[in-house]
């Protein structure tokens, strides 16, 4: 039996699960389409992780991360909840300690993280747009005909080079239309098209800091090739994929469990049999004042586990204190 | 005349104010969905979003059968200064017939301000319209030094939400004083609940705290801003804003021999950066980031609404800012989406980063 620490990352495109052991190697690892299902998919990957190590491992602590966390921490009692920010630098930083610069593509956002003496000193996350995602990648690769997996490849190919309109999906989109159009190949424009989101990328959130190598690119676009051969152009300097590059905020999650159980002593982790019963999520409008809160209630097996949304505090509170 | 006003931060100030002059005082709801719906239904699409709650905030208000609407118009280059105006056609095309008194500067237009003073003054004494002024001014300034007390302690709480329910309490006790006397009152009884929050000890180098810079109205409405003082909070970190209403009227309405304001001093630390004004409040968000940071705060968040024109200029320049006076910033744009994880991440990051910069470690 050894000890395992649990991370979690629940994202939007996709939710990641892993274990660690107490010298951090990987034990476990799950990278699942989160199909706008969060809580089956957790509940099935921490299955396929309690089918593949049960008996071998004694939980000592969880993490959980992504946009879903609040909801996966309650879920499964995580000893920490964090924001997918400092989750994948925590990571980043263990896999390549002198790391400066951390490029992060998923599905949904991108990020980029600057670290100096191993700390986040700064960082930015798009906006509200998807150009330079890899939701975008997605598309374009369906409406090319070509497989997500061969995309990258395919761009090495290319011996032209196709300038593509990075500033917004419809533009790129209209533009790549009319380059096809011209006659170019398939690989040409998709190493247009790589070129232009990277561009996108760092004129929207590496604007105006200075990106020093090493430099890191990770969440799942990291397995195209084609866009980490374009970053490569663009930042002039080899860029370092990680060996987990697409769980990467999962792990981080793990680590700060680690850490998180070290101080307190002991993990809030229900166990694998809490898996079983029912988690509901609901909603109501407080009326206890002018405010209307929107309060978000998660019950298990009918009993309220947690709330929260509420500006005063009183549900919050009513919550831990029958607990 | 029954009256309203725009909503924004302490609204119990203006209320004040027109009641003492006799006028009949609507105040419209808190904004809530339903008012961003109805302003973000009958505004310009590319209008900012303060215009657009506050297009819904007036709409609610007529509804409630209010005739006169107070507000205060704009000066230079921000679009804010046609609000009023445009506000007050979108109201009457929709068939209310309300009358909108825009005060602008005393110095543009003395007659045209002196002819809105009249309308509010109605048949009061000019006497005892300058003593409801001074009565509300110092109400005002007394409220404010409360509102950022608040703030400074929510975070040490030891019963989580008590401090909402404290400022709740107080701006209900100075909401019932009319004179001076009951002033004294309700100060000294906000005084006594205060000091009945129970707080935790924390070390001081331990102690986070925050700036928040910006347009004037993300910065000052929490129904609109995601409560950002009240996230902070909970977060673990004090919490004061650039802009307080008091300060506001101290810049703007009170003769410069009066005076010799915070604000002044601040827009000159932040002259190096933007040297005219070029409307909004980006002057000041400039200078109150080299400001906070002077003060000893650990860091700045600076709120501005989507596609707001003067904070875009700031926005562009404060990385600059940031590296120079080593404070580090993060900019986040409000709009209607209600939708609130992803700045929670980018809120919850940020700090984060300040408090492993602070402590120089990872803290879990």
């Amino acid at each position: 039996m050894v000890k395992a620490y649990i991370g979690i990352d629940v994202g939007s495109v996709s939710t990641n699960i892993i274990a660690l052991d107490e010298d951090n190697e990987v034990l476990f690892k799950l990278y699942e389409r989160t199909n706008g299902q969060p809580l089956e998919t957790i509940k099935k990957g921490l299955k396929k992780l309690r089918d593949e190590l049960g008996k071998n491992i004694i939980v000592s602590g969880v993490g959980t991360t992504g946009s879903g966390r609040q909801l996966a921490g309650v879920m499964i009692g995580a000893d920490i909840i964090k924001n997918e920010i400092t989750a994948h630098a925590v990571a980043t930083v263990h896999y390549v300690p002198d790391v400066r610069t951390i490029f992060e593509i998923g599905g949904q956002d991108s990020k980029i993280i600057l670290i100096k003496d191993q700390m986040v000193v700064d960082f930015a996350m798009n906006t509200v747009c998807a150009a330079g995602t890899g939701s975008f990648l997605d598309h374009q690769a369906e409406r090319l005909g070509i497989p997500i997996e061969e995309f990258g490849k395919l761009a090495l190919t290319s011996k032209n080079d196709v300038r593509i309109a990075g500033r917004c999906t419809v533009f790129a989109e209209s533009d790549m239309i009319a380059k096809q159009q011209y006659g170019f190949s398939k690989a040409d424009i998709i190493k247009g098209l790589c070129n232009a989101l990277v561009r996108n990328y760092i004129n929207n959130l590496g604007r105006g800091k200075k990106l020093e190598p090493p430099y890191v690119f990770q969440g799942g676009v990291a397995a195209n090739i084609g866009i980490k051969a374009a970053f490569e152009r663009e930042v002039g300097h080899e860029v370092i994929v990680p060996k987990y590059y697409n769980v990467m905020g999962a792990i981080g999650a793990a680590l700060l469990a680690k850490e998180a159980v070290k101080e307190k002593g002991k993990t809030n982790f229900r166990g694998f049999d809490s898996l079983k019963t029912n988690f509901v999520p609901s909603s109501f409008i407080c009326t206890g004042c002018s405010n209307m809160c929107e309060v978000i209630k998660v019950e298990m097996d009918g009993t309220p586990i947690a709330m929260w949304g509420d500006r005063c505090g009183m549900w919050t509170e009513k919550v831990k204190q029958a607990m | 005349m029954k009256v309203t006003f725009p909503y924004m931060g302490t609204v119990i100030i203006y209320k004040k104010l027109l009641e003492l002059l006799g006028h009949e005082v609507i105040v419209p709801p808190r904004p809530s969905q339903r008012t961003i719906d109805l302003g973000v239904k009958y505004s310009p699409e590319f209008a900012c979003f303060p215009f657009k709650v506050i297009m819904g905030s007036y709409i609610e208000a007529c509804e409630m059968g209010v005739d006169t609407i107070v507000t205060s118009g704009g000066h230079g280059p921000c679009r804010a200064g046609f609000y009023g105006e445009i506000h007050k056609r979108i109201l009457h095309r929709m068939g209310y017939d309300v009358d909108v008194i825009i005060f602008d500067a005393i110095n543009r237009d003395k007659d045209k301000f002196m002819e809105n003073v009249r309308k509010i003054k109605g048949k009061n004494s000019w006497i005892k319209l300058s003593k409801a002024v001074k009565f509300t001014y110092d109400l005002l300034k007394q409220i404010d030094v409360f509102d950022k007390e608040i703030h400074r302690i929510k975070p040490y709480e030891e019963v989580p939400g008590s401090t909402y329910k404290a400022w709740q309490e107080i701006q209900k006790e100075f909401d019932l004083a009319y004179d001076k006397k009951q002033l004294k009152k309700a100060v000294e009884r906000s005084r006594e609940i205060i000091n009945s929050i129970r707080l935790k000890k924390v070390d001081e180098r331990e102690k986070i705290r925050i700036g928040i810079v910006g347009e004037i109205f993300v910065v000052m409405e929490p129904s609109i801003n995601m409560e950002i003082e009240r996230i902070l909070g909970e977060l673990g970190c004090e919490v004061e804003r650039s802009q307080y209403l008091s300060e506001w009227v101290d810049f703007n309405l009170v003769p410069s021999f009066l005076k010799k304001t915070h604000e002044e001093e601040v827009l000159k630390k932040g002259e190096k950066y933007i040297e005219i004004i070029i409307g909004g409040h980006a002057k000041q968000t400039v200078g109150f980031i080299v400001d906070f940071k002077d003060r000893g705060f650990d860091g700045v968040i600076h709120l501005m609404p989507f596609a707001c024109l003067p904070e875009l200029v700031s926005q562009s320049i404060i990385p600059k800012i940031s590296k120079e006076h080593d404070i580090p910033v993060l900019t986040l744009s409000i709009d209607e989406q209600t939708g609130k994880a992803n700045n929670l991440t980018r809120i919850e990051a940020f700090i984060d980063l300040i408090r492993n910069k602070k402590l120089g470690k990872f803290v879990v």
